[in-house]
């Protein structure tokens, strides 16, 4: 196995005092699709923030292509993350602009192509999560689910090598997910992507992920594949993949 | 490479590519198709099976091809792609169809009965807003139907107290200038006392009201605009509206009832550091006894000035929340949307500021 993209060594990471993770470690490796799941407010979107350095840990590191982040310069994180593409939970997209100008803006600012190039490769990207005749529309005139996967069209755009979705599948209608679903398998065919997925959805997992981390607690109490989680004997483990009801939301400890 | 051209009989062309289709190669292989079509080839095939990797870019660059070739009513072919780049092809089929035309401009005509569509529209909206607003700040509390306080204390928090500070040290400035002004014109004739008189006729009547009006447009005004746009943008206005909440009477009515207590007292502070101004500019400058400037100013205004001033300022206020109100509410889109409609907001109450200052300037000239 080729050595990891990125590596997350010892990660504590919270808001101010409150800390939300600690003890985190793991790698993720060259076109492989790690799906994150946990509870609600375990800490999901905080370790993805983490993980793209929009915010600096409390303490630990995180390493991509061996060089650690945590201790990067602005402008160095910045020519780095543009191999890097991130949708955010509500989409993230800028109401000022269109939709193509939305997928169109990390492949102008990085300077790839010229003006016409980069309207193809935008309507690439939407046709690509069904949105190809939305492109001169904005924002505010699509529903929650198309803003959704505008933001998902938009962190593929310039063809970064490593992409984070945080629950790119979430509010939308099972035929739209399991497509999304195919379109994350059909880039790492086709494109080598390597994809860090949260989400919730039982059949997405099983169709796209090569290995699960769980969160719970603030620690990740699993990290494997598909398989080893079914046969796990983690109690906590047990229950999301067998779908065993939590007696009372809330009732957590 | 793209270069080496191989004719095939029929008048068909074949360009192999051999090398990653790089931005260098896909802008020579647009070129070339462009040549070979208008030296009259009506049939261009890009042979791929010496494709290896094909990426997004490339993808794009055999679309723009296709796409040039179907524009000037030839026929580009992709052929012999394997592995690969040819899944990339078919996954990208659909982008191989040009564009629609985006729809055609409306006429003139067209677009001046839009812009009185809209400026009716606004006014309707306004209007609405007026009359349940004026509803729910005095009809309403009169009817049992509460007020909230606790949101009525923080407006007046946030648009009187805060404000004192500027209003005052704003009006004292002018009053100095006006007063250094005015010295230097009646110096002439030896009348210097009769500044005192200019100066407190002026801001009772006016320029305490429209000072004061203009910062609290600037300061409260825009805040409200902002505050609302915001709400609006993030739906919580449409949360309230989904509760079967009024809009009117949980966040217009406790500013109408704020701004109407905190503005006339800030104009009448106003009104004082006005006056304080000239004072400074006598005493100080012109070398008068602080009880012959005293008296001088007190002979010179009476309470029916000062009231001029006070029921000026009242319409201002409710001036500077409706304004705010209705163009922060009126709000579609994002964040940039919040921006222009502060400037609107601003810009409107200090033009309607003006407009009334005018109106009642006019009403007091004809009647006393
Ligand atoms: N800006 C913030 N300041 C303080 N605490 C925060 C902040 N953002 C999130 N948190 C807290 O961090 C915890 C983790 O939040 P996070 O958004 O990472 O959850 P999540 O796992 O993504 O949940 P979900 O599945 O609902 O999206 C929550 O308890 C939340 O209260
Ligand atoms: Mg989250």
């Amino acid at each position: 196995m080729k050595s990891p993209i990125i590596k997350v060594r010892d990660l504590k990471a919270g808001y101010g005092e409150t800390v939300i993770l600690e003890e985190i470690t793991f790698d993720i490796h060259p076109g492989e699709i790690l799906v994150v799941v946990g509870g609600s407010g375990c800490g999901k979107s905080t370790l993805l923030r983490h993980l793209v350095g929009l915010q600096p840990p409390l303490s630990g590191s995180i390493s991509y292509w061996g060089r650690d982040i945590t201790r990067m310069e602005e402008d160095e994180l910045g020519r780095l993350l543009h191999r890097v593409g991130l949708s955010f939970q509500g989409g993230a997209l800028f109401n000022s602009m269109t939709v193509g100008e939305n997928v169109a803006l990390p492949l102008e600012e990085y300077g790839i192509g010229d003006r016409e190039q980069r309207r193809i490769l935008a309507r690439m990207k939407l046709n690509l999560v069904g949105l190809g005749d939305q492109g001169r529309r904005y924002p505010e005139e699509l529903s929650g689910g198309m803003k959704k996967r505008v933001g998902f069209a938009r962190a593929i755009a310039a063809d970064p090598e490593v992409v984070f979705f945080d629950e790119p599948s979430a509010g939308l209608d099972p035929v739209i997910g399991a497509g999304l679903d195919q379109v994350i398998l059909e880039l790492r065919r086709l494109m080598d992507l390597t994809m860090v997925v949260v989400t919730h959805e039982l059949y997405s997992i099983r169709t796209v992920a090569d290995r699960i981390l769980m969160l719970d607690g603030g620690k990740i109490i699993f990290i494997g594949t598909l398989e080893e989680a079914e046969s796990s004997d983690h109690p906590r483990v047990r229950q999301f993949f067998l779908r065993q009801p939590d007696r009372g939301i809330g009732n957590r400890e | 490479m793209t270069n080496s051209v191989r004719l095939e009989s029929g008048g068909s062309v074949i360009v192999p590519i051999r090398k990653p289709l790089t931005d260098e190669l896909g802008r020579t292989l647009l070129r070339d198709v462009g040549e070979m079509i208008s030296r009259g080839n009506r049939e261009i095939r890009i042979d791929l099976a010496g494709l290896e990797e094909l990426d997004s870019p490339g993808c794009a660059w055999l679309i723009r091809a296709v796409r040039a070739g179907k524009a000037a009513g030839a026929e580009v072919k992709l052929v012999g792609a394997a592995g690969r780049p040819a899944e990339l092809l078919e996954l990208m089929r659909p982008n191989f169809e040009p564009l629609p035309p985006p729809s055609p401009r409306p006429g003139f005509l067209e677009r001046m009965g839009d812009r009185g569509l809209t400026v009716w529209e606004e006014f309707r909206q306004a209007l609405g807003l007026v009359v349940d607003a004026l509803y729910w700040s005095f009809i309403a509390p009169l009817e049992g139907k509460g007020v909230r306080w606790k949101g009525l204390l923080d407006e007046i928090q946030a648009m009187g107290s805060s404000a004192i500070g500027i209003v005052c040290l704003i009006n004292f400035l002018l009053g100095l200038v006006i007063a250094m002004l005015s010295a230097a014109q009646l110096r002439l004739f030896g009348m210097e006392i009769l500044v005192a008189s200019g100066v407190v006729i002026g801001f009772a009547r006016e320029l305490a009201a429209v000072m004061t009006g203009i910062v609290v447009s600037a300061r409260t005004g825009a805040a409200v605009t902002a505050e609302l746009a915001t709400m609006k943008v993030s739906e919580e206005i449409d949360a309230l509206k989904g509760m079967g909440l009024s809009v009117s009477r949980f966040l217009v009515a406790p500013k109408i009832l704020a701004i109407l207590v905190s503005m006339p007292i800030l104009t009448i502070l106003g009104f004082l550091s006005g006056v304080a101004g000239g004072f400074a500019l006598g005493i100080f400058s012109l070398g008068f006894t602080f009880e012959r400037w005293w008296w001088q100013t007190h002979q010179a205004v009476s309470m029916g000035d000062i009231s001029q001033g006070l029921v000026k300022s009242v319409f201002f206020a409710l001036i500077i929340v409706l304004v705010g109100c209705h163009n922060g509410l009126r709000v579609r889109g994002g964040a940039s949307e919040v921006g222009k409609a502060t400037t609107r907001a601003v810009v409107m109450d200090i033009f309607l500021i003006i407009v009334a200052d005018m109106v009642f300037a006019t009403i007091f000239y004809y009647t006393t």
